[in-house]
């Protein structure tokens, strides 16, 4: 149970990351390796406000929209010219990676390497649920989180008019173009919402840990695999790669040897690659 | 989704000359160098075998593929673990780490080398990360976190081969590297091989298997970056995981691109550029990454051709050179 509680949590997480990934994936075919670092950048810009004495809210509004303005202004400056001028994919992949580690070491030589636990938004109250099993509160607004953002993103995609044309340009991006979609507006808008999405983690994610320049590393990593596990039909693909993931590490940390669980995002990635290329949850659309 | 063929005009015969003029003022070095420089030289014979690998697999056959830092490291713990846990000599190590390289790609290439685009970028850059993670948590046999440290000196008859004199070997491996590129690219392979790149569908026509192809580069290449990793190996005569950083590839991605994918004089600049200009600025790690960074979005902003585009380019506007 109490497995089943903690895989759930950091699957969770992973779930959140790879929906971040998700939504600029589906809709522009980029793999925006950048998403760990805003992650990594809203929570310590919320340390950093924390520190000025500014109240808690304003600290987690603003280092939300800090990180989310840093990931527009990715897609305005680099991603959008480079996308305009056809750019191969491998150059968008360095460009991205380039921005990844702009993000990570510039971090690192403006804050400095400390690593501090953010102040858990939930307090830090425990429930005990009858013998050896307890919940963190924090977790408990990680199951909660989790599943208000992946219903809130679903629902923007379907009934709003900019979450609609992310989904049109996922399916066709020239037919997108044709009945007047601006793709343009479509990627800044992805990249926002990814940005978004993974600035909001930090303050589910870091409180468990520490957050420093190196935050976003790992985060990121298992929230593309846990998406490429689940695959890019729909938001359910990064929901189930990423609980699933969660999963599975933490029996197998609880149960095998750690060079097993380490291991084991990257043997199931392979699996799923190689038996079914599209994900688990592949789409019904036939190709 | 397009390869990152064709970016550039393969240029295979700017080979000719490049070889000996870089080798003789890198075999000059020893003579003026103080050790700093020898070691600054040794990893730079190091890191070029690496990207003139990558090179063969990114430029010439048009393959997204982030694990050769896997095989590089994997290939110097090799040599490290049988010179001093089974006393082996060191070019015994060096064939023993060419083939768990070498098998290591012709595994995890078999399956691979069938994804395309993106899926071959992740499927890769996710080995590489459990190729980490593994050499991490496989303490008994690469001393986990700590690595492995007085791996045994390579002797040559009673010559010991260290500082200068192991300089002259790293030498020797930058050129045999130089050697088999060469050649391959010059021959028929080397033809199937750009092929492939550039026309799948018509070099299958002709009888080519464009799977097996794929395979046959990702192997060299992966035996030639063991390569790399041996000389590392013996010149430091220790190593630890930081060799197996995952971002280690990307940086060598970009010195192919800085120079010009697919283009071996470009290769080269960019290799030196990226690996000595820091050295001499004497920018700490952390500092260096952050620059290499700002490189990396530049470069792709402005000149994703690499810097033998932007000459290029420069020429054509000044009517120095006719566009073909």
């Amino acid at each position: 149970m109490q497995v089943l509680l903690s895989g759930l949590q950091i699957g969770s997480i992973y779930a959140l990351m790879a929906l971040g990934f998700y939504v600029i994936i589906s809709a522009t075919g980029i793999l925006n390796f950048a998403q760990g670092e805003w992650m990594m950048v809203a929570g310590v810009l919320g340390l950093t406000l924390l520190g000025f004495g500014l109240p808690y809210p304003v600290a987690v509004l603003g280092s939300i929209a800090g990180a989310t303005a840093l990931a527009l202004l990715s897609e305005l400056a680099i991603i959008g010219p480079l996308q305009r001028r056809n750019a191969s994919p491998a150059i968008t992949l360095l460009a991205l990676f380039g921005i990844m580690i702009v993000a990570r070491y510039g971090t690192g030589i403006l804050y400095g390497r400390l690593e501090e636990p953010l102040p858990p938004p939930a307090g830090s109250h425990v429930f005990l649920l009858g013998n050896n099993v307890f919940v963190f509160a924090q977790s408990i607004l990680i199951y909660v989180s989790t599943a208000v953002i992946f219903i809130g993103t679903d629902a923007f995609m379907r009934h709003t008019w900019l979450g609609r044309s992310l989904r049109v340009a996922a399916i066709d991006p020239l037919a997108a173009s044709l009945v007047g979609v601006d793709l343009g507006k479509v990627r800044l808008a992805a990249f926002g919402l990814g940005g978004l999405i993974a600035a909001t983690t930090a303050w589910l994610y870091a409180p468990l840990y520490a957050v420093g320049y190196m935050t976003g590393a790992i985060p990121g990593i298992k929230g593309f695999i846990a998406l490429f596990i689940g695959g890019l039909a729909s938001p359910l693909g990064p929901l189930v790669g990423g609980l699933l993931l969660g999963l599975l590490e933490v029996s197998a940390s609880r149960y095998l040897p750690s060079i097993y669980s380490e291991g084991i995002a990257f043997a199931l990635l392979m699996l799923v690659l190689f038996v079914r290329p599209d994900g688990l949850i592949a789409s019904a659309r036939p190709h | 989704m397009a390869s990152p063929a064709g970016l550039v005009p393969t240029r295979a015969r700017d080979m000719l000359w490049v070889a000996p003029a870089a080798f003789v003022i890198l075999a000059a070095l020893p003579f003026w160098g103080n050790d700093y420089h020898v070691t600054i030289a040794v990893n730079l014979c190091v890191t070029l075998i690496l990207t003139l690998s990558l090179n063969l697999v990114v430029g010439y056959s048009g393959q997204f593929q982030l694990s050769h830092v896997a095989f590089f490291g994997v290939g110097a713990y090799t040599s490290a673990i049988l010179a001093k846990d089974f006393g082996l000599s060191p070019w015994l190590c060096m064939l023993g780490s060419i083939a768990v390289s070498a098998c290591l790609a012709a595994l995890i290439g078999a399956p691979v080398t069938r994804l395309k685009g993106l899926y071959l970028a992740v499927a890769t850059l996710a080995f590489s990360l459990f190729v980490e993670v593994v050499v991490n948590q496989a303490s008994s046999l690469t001393g986990g976190g700590y690595g492995i440290q007085q791996v045994p000196a390579a002797y040559l008859g009673s010559l010991k081969l260290s500082g200068k004199s192991f300089y002259a070997v790293g030498l020797v491996m930058l050129a045999l590297t130089f050697f088999v590129l060469r050649n391959i690219l010059h021959s028929k392979f080397g033809r199937q091989i750009i092929a492939t790149r550039d026309h799948p569908g018509a070099a299958e026509a002709s009888g080519i298997n464009p799977a097996l192809i794929r395979l046959m580069v990702l192997v060299i290449a992966a035996g030639l970056a063991a390569v790399a990793g041996w000389v590392h190996t013996f010149y430091h005569l220790t190593l630890n995981s930081n060799l197996l950083n995952p971002e280690w590839t990307f940086v060598w991605f970009f010195m192919v691109l800085v120079g010009g994918i697919g283009d071996t004089l470009g290769v080269v600049i960019g290799t030196l550029l990226l690996s000595l200009v820091p050295e001499f600025l004497g920018f700490a790690t952390g500092q260096t990454i952050f620059g290499i960074g700002v490189l990396m979005i530049l470069v792709t902003l402005f000149a994703p051709r690499g810097l033998g585009g932007l000459i290029d380019d420069l020429l054509r506007q000044t009517g120095l050179r006719h566009a073909n």
